[in-house]
């Protein structure tokens, strides 16, 4: 177990270095400066500006007084907010996203394993239709649409819940948790439906039914620990892609967090923002997939943690 | 099984929550006097010398007041800090005399010296002020900005005592009292600015909560990143019993539909912004909600007169001649604008653009083309029109994309770019047709039609005509109104002769605006002063 | 398109002199949801093929005048805000969307599928190797990856199969990968090993029939997404151009629109619902059908 961690850990560091490095240049590469405006700015303002946010630097001269400022903590000073570091910006807007995210999570993984699980026990009958048309009908209905719909529906129309806000009135999360949750849940119940449906075929499965052992006991000591493999194999990313993907829902909502930061931040070229928030979503993803990893061992004790064969 | 417990326990915990909103923004707004605004995008700072954008513009007008102010509904300048002022004959020296119960939110006195560090901290190299231009008029400030002269004392801003200003300009400047109504020419509070930095150093703490201290009818109250902007009434402002506001809320929004939902519900009193498709149904439903004004701006597209064929002035016209802009106004942007044939909007403080060179006309359009050597498109290359990512503007470009093609029979493909990247092509000149829009800074013809002179930064279509430089030219030394509108005049002509631009509508100012709103007048710069707003409930069972 | 992918699995599963195709064609024909999906599919197909000889419109034919109309004899299915023929558009939309929908999963399918059964399956450093790279790929800042594709290339539909390809394909190795290792770990294959087979057998007998399963699964959620993700990618500039369509644009059109034109999402997004339903439905009775060890019931 310990071995296994210090191994990710060890493993992350070029990951995240590699990830630095890349986006570093990446994004200099992309056309436009941050300063670039409508109205078109002199010469020479650009100039003190670049002069002032070290952009005249050579590059290479630049990209290491970046990793300078990044080993002593430091991630600089935003391009486009003038009175912002990124450290505070992340600040504010992190624990927002976060626990919308933890909701979207819980609300993804209750509906979803609980739909997934009735379908695969009666496969191919009202039981396994209706959850899984369910589920269809939620992926057909990705964020963008389903989340003007449920403002249409709860807030315009029946005026049941507020459309906009986090935290400012009562009942604000609600939505902006339901819309960022529900395409999980039906990745999750189609994952869960077909990692389940593989396990109840298995042998061992079999030999536990002809014993008389009773339906929920199979599912819920047998099988279940396998058929969610596929499922935790998904959460790792899917986690890391909710915190990015809450960009959209953020947005119908007027939510002040992470998500707008970090795609905002590329259409301003906001370098040291994009920085940022890369990094802590490299950060997180190399986490989360070690999770994942780890979770996946723990369901199927005949993995090992040192994959070596 | 868990989700025969779940489904009621989520559905019960939806109503108990949903049931009771409580009385909206709206609802509640009236008894406080708190105004709730949608405002764009999350400021990028509120320091009045470094900033440029229009949400920037909104807040920082709560919370900062200059020498003058404009009316809010005829835009003549009015006494603000300055409480009187005296021009000289020729138009090139300005007297003003400050206020005496001026005062800054710590209850400081606002004095003349405050303006003339201010200038200086707003024309330093250093601070590298996107807005320095607006005080280029005054003498010798461009040099100053430039680096050229180091000594400030040579710049045409004066304080005589510590209540009055003299200020000497290069040219009779007839809009440059409008000029000081802008934020960029503000002053600021000096020991505020020196307790945090620098005074020729931006993005330093001092426009903080708590830190900021202002001269405007509102100061800094919280500032929630992305989300919220609050200013409450100042105590200290001189004319604060004209306020009637306690509160503002500022909200930056990114999307204008989440913008209109938070309006239907009453979360916002009025919207920057609204949806094109949902103006038909206010203008039907809800008439008393939205407010259609005359905007002093211009939609266009940019020709680049560098490049085949479009170096070919009569394909230039013939392109300019095809556009069906009533249809485009009627149908697509459907908010009242109107076509433009100029690219002065008409009106522009009494400037009414005259011109017959450019109009609807198929026929002539096509002969044109033919005369240029592609009868009915023949041999005519497929050109790129380019705009920046949006809905509205992919609208049009798709209606003129199909306007060309069944009248001149040529090719045009649709390209858009991600705003950055569609800027640095432009300047590049490395487009053919772009799409683009002008926003006047000031009223006056003159910040439209100074952009086309030759290497003018903001012209970017490589047109240049001698001529209408020294129009131009002439136009600023010019003091006489009739004589310089009428050198506009040949100058627009000229411009539309030579067509390195499509204009294609007047824009409007289409916003969702609660009857409760009181004393906020249309004009055609969109400002406001919140001094003179005010939230009334005008029926009994007024708001939802 | 549909046959294709069973001809696929068919070489690649069915090696041996026996016919299992000709089981699990049985065994497909058993059930009447995937056929009925099938022929759906298949006449989708045919339609999308035919359009520019059936659709009643031009798709770029415009009438401003008539604006945005809903359903009436002229135009069956209403028309949108420059006046054009929504159905027209819809069977044009298909075109794009079908082939952007099969084309960028096959690219995701294959390198997903390679990548991860190659890590899980040979481990040790290679699967460490492979599977950090994927963790880098998510952490790229994914909308600078699509500005610089745009500025770099230019506009093509090629360009857009390649880049949802390379963004859709991670999951899938992750998913793939798992599930090798689950498989390579069990008493059968450690036995096999023994008996001498060849890894090539090894993975074509035991590890491919048993990860079809999570895979086609996989497939069907990456379809729709892939539709959608064209969409975005068209409103950035880098898919299709207008006057084009697709059922991406479309909906994300719509649902601007869905209170004023409801006409505008409730068709495009119906034709979008039946064909992931057909194509789900196909996609579980595939996964019955080439299942070893599907019991009758």
């Amino acid at each position: 177990m310990i071995r296994f961690f210090l191994s990710r850990l060890l493993q992350a560091m070029p990951v995240i270095f590699i990830v630095i490095t890349a986006t570093f240049f990446l994004i200099r590469s992309a056309p436009g400066g941050p300063f670039d405006a409508d109205k078109v700015v002199s010469q020479e303002v650009i100039e003190r500006l670049n002069e002032r946010y070290n952009l005249d630097a050579p590059i290479h001269q630049q990209y290491f007084d970046y990793l300078s400022h990044l080993i002593r903590g430091d991630f600089g000073p935003s391009f486009r907010y003038t009175n912002r570091s990124v450290t505070e910006m992340i600040g504010a807007g992190l624990p927002i996203t976060f626990e919308l995210a933890i909701y979207a999570i819980m609300i993804a993984l209750i509906i979803g394993i609980s739909a997934g699980m009735l379908a695969a026990v009666r496969p191919n009958t009202a039981q396994d239709y209706i959850p899984m048309s369910l589920a269809m009908t939620g992926i057909c209905m990705p964020s963008f649409l389903l989340g003007p719909l449920l403002v249409l529906v709860f807030g315009i129309w029946l005026q049941w819940l507020p459309v906009s806000g986090w935290g400012y009135s009562p009942g604000d999360k609600i939505l902006p948790a339901i819309t960022l949750g529900s395409t999980y849940a039906a990745y999750i119940a189609r994952l869960t439906r077909g990692g389940m449906l593989e396990v109840l075929n298995q042998d061992y499965i079999r030999t536990a039914k002809a014993k008389g052992l009773s339906t929920s006991k199979i599912i819920f000591k047998h099988a279940l620990r396998g058929g969610l493999a596929p499922v935790v194999a998904f959460l790792g990313p899917a986690i890391a892609g909710l915190l990015a993907g809450s960009f959209v829902v953020e947005t119908i909502f007027q939510i002040p967090g992470l998500g707008r930061f970090y795609v905002q931040a590329a259409f301003n070229r906001d370098y040291t923002m994009i920085m940022g928030t890369t990094i802590l979503l490299s950060c997180l993803i190399v986490f989360l997939n070690m999770l994942s990893d780890l979770l996946a061992v723990w369901l199927n004790p005949r993995l090992t943690l040192d994959a070596k064969h | 099984m868990p989700n025969k417990i779940l489904l009621p326990v989520l559905l019960s915990i939806l109503l108990l929550v949903g049931c009771d909103l409580g009385p909206s923004n709206i609802e509640s707004a009236t008894a406080k006097q708190i105004l709730h605004l949608g405002n764009g995008t999350e400021p990028k700072d509120l320091d009045p010398h470094t900033v440029t954008g229009v949400p920037e513009h909104n807040i920082i007008s709560a919370l900062f007041e200059g020498l003058i102010s404009v009316d809010p509904a005829t835009l003549a300048p009015q006494p603000a800090v300055a409480e009187s002022w005296v021009i000289s004959n020729d138009g090139k020296r300005y007297t003003f005399t400050l206020r005496d119960n001026s005062n800054w939110s710590n209850g400081d006195p606002v004095t003349a010296d405050d303006f003339v560090w201010s200038w200086q901290r707003m024309l330093s190299p250093a601070l590298a002020s996107e807005y320095a231009y607006q005080l280029f008029t005054v003498k010798n400030a461009q040099a100053f900005n430039h680096g050229e002269l180091k000594d400030f004392s040579q710049v045409g801003v004066k304080a005589i005592n510590s209540k009055t200003l003299v200020i000497e300009l290069e040219n009779p400047t007839p809009y440059f009292l409008s000029l000081l109504a802008h934020y960029s020419t503000f002053a600021v509070h000096p020991p505020t600015i020196l307790a945090f930095g620098e005074r020729d150093q931006a993005g330093t703490l001092w426009t903080r909560p708590g830190n900021l201290v202002g001269n405007g009818p509102f100061t800094l109250d919280s500032w929630r990143l992305n989300y919220i902007i609050r200013v409450k009434k100042n105590p200290h402002y001189w004319d604060h019993e004209t306020v009637r506001l306690n509160e503002i809320l500022f909200y930056p929004i990114d999307s204008a539909l989440t913008e209109e939902r938070m309006f239907r519900t009453g979360v916002l009193h009025a919207t920057s912004s609204t949806p094109l498709d949902k103006i038909a149904s206010y203008q039907t439903n809800d008439p008393d909600k939205i407010s259609i004004d005359p905007y002093l701006g211009t939609y266009y597209y940019r020709l680049n007169v560098t490049e085949k064929p479009l170096d070919d002035v009569r394909v230039r016209r013939a392109l300019s001649m095809s556009i069906d802009r009533q249809a485009i106004t009627d149908s697509i942007t459907k908010g009242g604008q109107i076509p433009a044939f100029t690219f002065t909007p008409p009106n522009t403080q009494g400037y009414f653009a005259n011109n017959n060179s450019i109009r609807y006309d198929l026929a002539l359009a096509q002969q044109l083309l033919s005369e240029a050597g592609f009868p009915n498109g023949e041999g005519f290359p497929e050109i790129e029109l380019t705009y920046n990512t949006s809905d509205g503007h992919r609208r049009i470009a798709v209606a003129i994309q199909q306007m060309w093609k069944l009248a001149l029979n040529i090719n045009v493909r649709l390209s858009n770019q991600d705003w950055k990247v569609y800027l640095s092509r432009i300047q590049a000149l490395d487009y053919s047709i772009a799409r683009a829009a002008w926003i006047g800074d000031y009223p006056d013809p003159n910040t439209f039609l100074d952009m086309f002179v030759t290497d003018g930064g903001n012209n970017q279509t490589g047109w240049s005509n001698s001529q209408y430089d020294e129009l131009i030219a002439s136009a600023a030394s010019e003091a006489d109104e009739k004589k310089r509108y009428k050198i506009f005049q040949q100058a627009e002509n000229l411009l539309m002769d030579e067509s390195p631009i499509i204009p294609i509508y007047t824009y409007t100012r289409v916003l969702l605006k609660h009857p409760q709103l009181k004393g906020w007048e249309p004009n055609i710069l969109d400002i406001h002063p919140y001094k003179y707003v005010y939230l009334e409930d005008s029926t009994i069972n007024g708001g939802q | 398109m549909a046959t294709d992918s069973l001809q696929q699995y068919q070489d690649v599963v069915f090696d041996q002199g026996r016919s299992p195709w000709q089981d699990a064609w049985y065994r497909l024909k058993q059930n009447k949801l995937a056929i009925i999906s099938l022929n759906f599919l298949a006449a989708l197909v045919v339609i999308c093929v035919l359009t520019p000889w059936l659709a009643p419109y031009g798709y770029e034919t415009q009438n401003l005048a008539l604006g945005a109309s809903g359903p009436s004899a002229a135009h069956w299915l209403g028309t949108d805000i420059h006046g054009r023929d929504l159905m027209t558009r819809l069977m044009y939309g298909g075109r794009i969307s079908l082939m952007v929908g099969f084309a960028a999963t096959a690219v995701s399918l294959v390198i997903g599928v390679l990548w991860g059964a190659i890590a899980g399956y040979v481990g040790g450093l290679t699967d460490t190797v492979l599977m950090r790279i994927v963790d880098i790929l998510y952490a790229l800042p994914f909308m600078i990856f699509i500005i610089l594709l745009m500025v770099v290339f230019g506009r093509s539909l090629l360009l857009l199969f390649l880049a949802i390809g390379l963004i859709e394909w991670l999951t899938m190795a992750r998913i793939v990968r798992t599930q090798v290792m689950n498989i390579r770990n069990q008493e059968f294959v450690s036995a096999a090993i023994v008996t001498g087979l060849s890894h090539w057998q090894i993975i074509s007998r035991h590890i491919i029939p048993n990860i079809i399963g999570p895979v086609i699964v996989y497939i069907t959620l990456t379809i729709p997404s892939v539709m959608l993700l064209e969409a975005f990618l068209s409103f950035l500039g880098l898919g299709i151009q207008p006057p084009q369509s697709s059922w991406g644009v479309l909906i994300s059109g719509g649902v601007e629109t869905m209170e004023e034109y409801p006409w505008l999402l409730l068709f495009p997004g119906l034709t979008l619902s039946a064909t992931l339903f057909a194509l789900n439905f196909l996609g579980d009775g595939l996964r019955d059908a080439l299942d070893p060890r599907a019991t009758s019931d």
